[in-house]
């Protein structure tokens, strides 16, 4: 009886798995397109794709496409205008969230409630609907189209003080205590044990940090005109300039990517096992 | 209250007591840039809302409720409104089923899981501009790369970027693509959370395949789909790169947002209006927050 039962069912779960792999196939192809067509097009003469079809034949390998792009937008200055915003942003958000995190955790104090209530508080405020009066404010004090105006807002963020908050408080008070009895200051206690025993979390912050400085696209977009673009505004000005010549606009967007895409090929697990569980707490 | 806790444990006080208590003047940095440049424009965007604007955008005088009085009389604002929701809810939803639907089928094994997975992440490597820059490369009228391959396989497809119900697709499909990679990580994580005692409970209860991922595995992962589902919306809700990329709103105010029009009233080609501006911003704040509570309702509790 139980013979005949598995003796049965082996076909079927091949036959299962084989649909199972098909379906996976058609549907890694229909998320794959806009990256395949995409960085198929910017490595080919304008017009190939469309005419050949999204599997080309690539004896016409060309980099004009990239030559063009850089040309046609400052995309190597808005690039680095975009490191360097990454770079002071996700610094201040985590070296700024970890202080925060590190006094509403280990000191006991009057108001560390009440603190923490704020920083969860600005959780709730939507990004988008703030720009005008930091608009403003960015304005008013001279920093319009300049690295320091992008920045300057987001050198706090809610998120990494809550996930290095949650993060510290499960480390234990008496390391803290033995760190402190032992004659460390607050700021040798937090950098030299607390940081170093939370460091998945850690990592966690300065990806979110960093991608969400890279990633910026309506604040940077208001406050600069050409002096501090970054390259996710440059990148939406240049569809909108070639919209017909999408090669061109297809080598611009590798460009902007690559660094991401990397990102992502070389830590898929590190992001699935840190930022993805990571923002579920 | 910080002494009555110290207090049960008898050593310890007097020693905390010697160290000079500055650890909690740490708490500023953060604090201070929060209230700065997120709380204080809150309150600021409230009080724009009902002052009239002079010809740069200042604020003049107060008007009261003029401001929302003109927008909420206004049918395009209704328009505008209803556009931006079923703009934010399409987006998610393909998103977050579609993520659920590949999680799902890469938990067992599968050829080339691996690099499928790696597949599946990769729109989370594009940012909204980034992502809407490639579709308009894709829907591009004439030498649009989609419907020149949808007609190989015999399929007519829209015009995408002029017609407005296949525009409003557009900006959903353009949105539910890029938040996808970031769905599928966050899914993929939740179903591996799942103790495999469950699963080999439900296996020799028969459980197999779709019942399976119906009865045990969709229950057990949905504080994250209700995450998703959240998040998703709140971020669709604010959508702007899309339109500024793709269709700037149209055709014919099709696809007009909240923060398109936000961005228009304020920081368009016409005279700066940051008081009505404003109100869409309240509105955004409002609705978002609405929407929010009313998901919590309908999916469960806030456990994600």
């Amino acid at each position: 009886m139980t013979a005949t039962v598995t003796s049965r069912r082996r076909p079927r779960l091949r036959a299962a798995t084989v649909v199972r792999f098909l379906v996976v196939l058609v549907a890694a192809a229909v998320v794959f397109f806009p990256v395949w067509t995409s960085f198929v097009s910017a490595f080919l003469p304008s017009g190939v794709v469309v005419r050949d079809g999204v599997l080309p034949w690539p004896g016409s390998l060309t980099l004009r496409n990239f030559v063009a792009v850089t040309a046609s937008v400052h995309l190597v200055p808005q690039y680095l205008v975009s490191v360097a915003v990454v770079t002071l942003q996700t610094t201040a958000q985590v070296v700024t969230g970890a202080l925060a995190a590190y006094a509403l955790v280990f000191p006991r104090w009057r108001g560390r409630a009440l603190a923490f209530g704020l920083v969860l508080l600005t959780l709730a405020v939507p990004g988008e609907s703030i720009v005008i009066p930091n608009y403003e404010l960015v304005s008013a004090i001279g920093l319009r189209d300049t690295v320091l105006g992008v920045a300057l807002p987001y050198l706090a963020a809610g998120y990494p003080v809550f996930l290095l908050r949650q993060a510290f408080a499960a480390v234990p008070t008496e390391i803290w205590e033995a760190s402190r009895l032992d004659g460390a200051g607050d700021l040798r206690s937090l950098f030299a044990i607390v940081m170093p025993a939370c460091r998945p979390e850690v990592t966690t912050a300065v990806i979110w940090s960093a991608l969400s400085a890279w990633n910026g696209f309506f604040w940077p977009l208001l406050i600069t005109d050409s002096g501090a673009r970054t390259v996710q505004v440059g990148i939406s000005q240049l569809a909108a300039s070639e919209a017909s010549d999408p090669s061109v606009l297809f080598a611009g967007t590798v460009l902007v990517v690559v660094p991401t895409i990397l990102l992502v090929v070389l830590a898929q697990r590190l992001l699935v096992n840190g930022l993805a569980r990571g923002v579920l707490h | 209250m910080a002494d009555t806790t110290a207090g049960t444990d008898g050593a310890r006080p007097r020693s905390r007591r010697r160290m000079p208590a500055t650890g909690k003047w740490l708490v500023l940095p953060a604090l201070l840039l929060l209230l700065v440049f997120v709380l204080r424009p809150l309150v600021r965007t409230v009080e724009l809302s009902f002052h009239a604007s002079d010809i740069v955008g200042n604020p003049t005088r107060f008007v009261g409720l003029a401001n929302y009085l003109d927008l909420f009389t206004d049918p395009g604002f209704l328009r505008v409104t209803l556009v931006t929701i079923v703009i934010a809810l399409l987006g998610t939803g393909i998103a977050t089923s579609a993520a659920l639907g590949a999680a799902l089928l890469l938990r067992r094994h599968v050829l080339g899981g691996g690099l499928f997975a790696v597949v599946f992440s990769l729109p989370f490597a594009y940012s909204a501009a980034s992502a809407s820059a490639v579709f308009a490369g894709l829907f591009a009228p004439s030498v649009g790369i989609l419907n020149t391959t949808l007609a190989r396989v015999g399929i007519d497809g829209p015009a995408w970027l002029s017609d407005p119900v296949a525009a409003v697709w557009a900006i959903a499909l353009a949105t539910g693509w890029y938040e996808f990679g970031f769905a599928f990580l966050v899914l993929t994580a939740a179903v591996r959370a799942v103790p495999p005692e469950t699963i080999e409970a439900a296996q020799l209860d028969g459980a197999g395949g779709w019942r399976l991922a119906a009865r045990i595995l969709v229950p057990i992962m949905r504080p994250s789909i209700v995450f998703l589902t959240v998040t998703g919306t709140i971020s669709g809700l604010q959508t702007f790169a899309q339109i500024q990329v793709l269709t700037r709103g149209g055709p014919g105010g099709a696809t007009t947002t909240f923060v398109f029009q936000l961005f228009q009233l304020a920081f368009g080609n016409g005279t700066p209006d940051f008081g009505r501006a404003s109100v869409v911003a309240v509105v955004l704040v409002v609705v978002i927050a609405a929407v929010t509570v009313v998901q919590f309702r309908l999916f469960g509790r806030n456990d994600a």
